[in-house]
């Protein structure tokens, strides 16, 4: 290193200084900006200022100049400082970079701050306006918090009277901005004490580097080393449990304080007839149940609604199987257990038209004891007026089925006949008698199989009962349309 | 001897250069406008409210038969995996012939602000995974998690495992109480009611700044004087401000998603622990029966590779590969080690497990 007499490291200095500045004027001018006559010893990082007027805040990447010019301020007065101990470390004494570092900036138009407690700084510069709009508030409370503390005891009082309620809501949220600024203080505490850990590895970290070959000979490889110490400093207190607990009540705290401030905002709101957060989503979260409630339905997920779609799916599934093979009981239940996995066809399906279409009563009926329960239209007469969609159509398919065979008639399709009663008399009470006939033909035939049904007939059973005497209900309201 | 050994009129030099460098180069970066992203083509094959599911198109077609969805993380946006032609894991994985989904979120506003880990979990990526499926004309396909999109991958595939043939984590966390999860340290003092209920949906600012004070004169200070040395490069440039670009275009957090992440991963670390209920679904990660790929970045700061590398101890697949990434948590998509070591590591082992 190259040494100077003692005396002469204050010319030197300011040598450099004046160096420093005349360059930088000339790379202003060049910019298109002239730099005023600013003195030698002016703060080198001073000149970002005027970086930060001829290029920040403009164009797309206006936050990224902003960020890069606030690093540089940064790395520029820790470049000073740097220089400003080398150069006083003349005649071979050693210079105290940690103390440079910590010290050198207290001089005019630095932050003091900004290397007392880089990690504060640094913390600082982070500039997410969510984070600032939160600061710049509290700010503008601060005038107002000292007195707030000094009547903190005050603030516990029970309020009384008509605006007792507004009275508890200020004192809650004075309560709350004290308690704010005060976490925010012992989070302060904690970053400082990250900071000076900083200065001490610092230290360590430079005493690691006295060994041959492993010298630092540039500002940025200092620079480098200063960031690591600060950041293994910043992470030691980080994981702390201190830190959690501190950082917890940080966040807590202002937590509280926004929520004090938006209820007096919808307490204004609501004075003045306007719509009001808490409104937006109470509608919010109604419509996003309901939509949950639907989709869960048409997925087939939960609900009691798609659990009926698929039982009933699969009813139709074993008739139309039915229908169409003529199979016996046993391969239609087969069958209907693996249609319910399927789509439901909108077509229907048709044996071919020179196939003698024979009716499977013997599977029809096995299917019925399932679908409709008898003991339904016995214990409810009225229940020959039912015309509920299911019962029509089960029972439709009955009839069809109790036929004598005949070749199908061109034209005429079943909805048809189905939607025009009158053509066929009337179907819906004749439906009925032949669903209690069938039923009990069932029963004394296949009476084993009739028990072996169980509790899954018997549930449906009751529903349907349950459906029938709605329908008569509706139809007689209805005047018996 | 002495550990600095600086010469001022060297130092002097070195502060006069940096002052050129930002001359030159403040010029440059005013004038650049705003980078674009997303190097390969691709087509919507599914919408649903703001998620979208895209198909990326290669220059010729896949010979992979079973597609790949990836799944991200709500706190970014996905175009990391795509972010440059030169720096694309999806670019990579569709030139080794896979065919790869992605599910992109959008940007949540107030109005999904109720949306549960449910509805984005059994909902959005239980009806994405079953759109890709009848677009490739396949019972199951694989699935790709990243990051927090890789928790959710590992609960869908617990819950729906008969969906999915092969799963892939990347930098995944599983185990979210590891001693160095610093995130996960700071999350457990924090009141989440009073948090979300104070905030309805979390500020990407907010979730911005949490990050950088992770390392905050790292990520707030060094990074931008190491941009100084690149200001005259163009395409250096522009590379840098595509990845500033994606690490600060961060959506909102939805409410009630975020509240159920914090409680039941960070605060409950339920995952490893037991007892996490999505919807009305247990999640239990021993139903993990297919084979696991887990990729983790060995410096990782915001998912610890130890919090990551635990996933073989409580999947309860036979068939686990675990590959260590020497990188950080986004060096993983977008460094130049990434490209050559990730995507071929994907490829070969999905192909031996194609049939």
């Amino acid at each position: 290193m190259t040494e100077w007499p003692k005396n002469e490291w204050m010319d030197q200095w300011q040598a450099l200084s004046r160096q420093y500045w005349n360059a930088f004027q000339d790379l202003t001018r060049e910019a298109g900006t002239a730099a005023g006559n600013d003195p030698a010893a002016m703060p080198w990082h001073e000149g970002f200022e005027q970086w930060a007027r001829m290029f920040g805040g403009g164009g797309k990447q206006g936050e990224t100049i902003e960020r890069v010019l606030a690093s540089a301020k940064s790395f520029t007065a820790f470049a000073q400082s740097m220089i400003a101990a080398a150069t006083a470390g003349g005649h071979g004494a050693m210079p105290n970079w940690t103390d440079a570092l910590r010290n050198g900036f207290n001089m005019p138009g630095g932050s003091a701050s900004m290397f007392a407690n880089p990690v504060a700084q640094a913390l600082r510069e982070i500039s997410g306006q969510g984070a600032k709009g939160f600061e710049q508030m509290m700010e503008s409370f601060k005038p107002y918090l000292d007195p707030m503390r000094e009547a903190k005891t005050w603030l516990g009082v029970p309020a009384f009277g008509f605006l007792r309620e507004h009275q508890e809501h200020y004192q809650k949220m004075a309560v709350a901005l004290i308690d704010y600024q005060e976490q925010t203080s012992r989070y302060n505490a904690l970053i400082m004490k990250s900071s000076q850990r900083g200065f001490e590895l610092f230290e360590s970290k430079l005493a690691a580097r006295e060994e041959p070959g492993r010298q630092i000979d540039s500002l940025r490889a200092l620079y480098d080393l200063w960031v690591d110490a600060a950041e293994e400093a910043y992470a030691e207190i980080a994981l702390s449990p201190e830190f959690r607990e501190i950082y917890g009540a940080l966040v807590n705290a202002q937590m509280r304080v926004r929520s004090q401030f938006q209820q007096e905002v919808e307490r204004i709101s609501t004075d003045f007839g306007m719509p009001t957060r808490s409104e937006l989503d109470s509608i919010g979260q109604r419509l996003h149940d309901l939509r949950r409630e639907v989709r869960n339905g048409a997925a087939g997920d939960s609900s009691a609604l798609a659990r009926e779609v698929e039982s009933l799916r699969r009813e139709v599934a074993e008739l139309k199987a039915a229908m169409a093979n003529g199979a016996p009981t046993q391969r239609v239940a087969a069958s209907a257990s693996a249609a319910a996995s399927k789509p439901i066809q909108h077509k229907r399906p048709r044996p071919p038209v020179a196939k003698k279409r024979t009716p499977p009563v013997a599977a029809l009926r096995a299917n019925i004891k399932e679908s409709v329960s008898t003991e339904s239209i016995k214990e409810t007469p009225r229940a020959k007026k039912v015309a509920a969609p299911r019962v029509r159509a089960i029972t439709r398919t009955i009839v069809r089925a109790q036929r004598p065979a005949s070749p199908p008639r061109a034209k005429k399709s079943v909805a048809k006949v189905a939607h025009r009663p009158s053509r066929v008399g009337h179907p819906v009470a004749s439906f009925a008698e032949r669903i209690a006939t069938f039923a009990r033909t069932a029963r004394r035939k296949h009476p084993d199989a009739h028990a072996a049904r169980g509790k899954h007939a018997a549930a449906r059973a009751a529903h349907l009962r349950v459906a029938g005497a709605a329908a008569v209900r509706r139809s007689t309201k209805n005047g018996g349309r | 001897m002495e550990p600095v050994r600086i010469e001022p009129q060297k130092a002097l030099d070195e502060a006069l250069k940096m002052q050129k460098k930002l001359a030159a180069g403040m010029k440059t970066l005013r004038e650049l406008d705003d980078v674009s992203y997303g190097a390969t083509d691709k087509e919507e094959i599914y919408r649903e409210d703001k998620m979208v599911v895209y198909r990326f198109k290669g220059a010729r077609p896949p010979t992979a038969k079973v597609p790949i969805l990836i799944v991200y993380a709500l706190v970014n946006r996905p175009y990391m995996v795509d972010l440059q032609s030169d720096r694309s894991l999806v670019g990579n994985l569709l030139a080794q012939g896979e065919d790869v989904y992605l599910i992109d979120w959008g940007y949540p506003d107030r109005a999904d602000r109720w949306l549960t880990l449910d509805d984005y979990i059994n909902g959005y990526i239980a009806r994405s995974v079953d759109a890709v499926a009848r677009h490739t004309d396949v019972d199951k396909i694989n699935l790709l998690g990243i990051c927090q999109g890789g928790a959710f991958s590992l609960c869908f595939t617990a819950m729906h495992p008969d969906k999915v043939k092969n799963l892939i984590t990347m930098v995944t966390p599983v185990d979210f109480h590891t001693p160095e999860n610093m995130l996960s340290h700071w999350m457990r003092g924090v009141d989440t009611d009073l948090f979300v209920d104070t905030l309805g949906n979390v500020p990407a600012d907010l979730m911005n700044w949490c990050y950088l004070t992770l390392k905050p004169v790292r990520l707030n200070q060094q990074k931008y004087i190491g941009l100084v040395d690149i200001l005259d490069d163009k395409v250096e440039l522009e590379n840098f401000l595509r990845m500033e670009k994606w690490i600060f275009d961060s959506p909102d957090q939805v409410g009630e998603a975020f509240r159920q992440f914090i409680k039941d991963f960070y605060q409950g670390n339920k995952l490893v622990k037991g007892g996490l209920k999505i919807g009305s679904r247990e999640v239990d990660l021993r139903k993990i029966k297919m084979p696991v790929l887990n990729i983790f970045a060995e410096q990782d700061h915001l998912v610890p590779p130890s919090a990551s590398r635990v996933l073989v101890d409580h999947v309860g697949t036979k068939d686990y590969t675990q590959l260590a990434f020497k990188g950080g948590h986004i060096g993983i998509y977008v460094s130049g080690r990434a490209q050559r070591e990730v995507p071929p590591a994907i490829h070969n082992w999905l192909a031996k497990r194609a049939d």
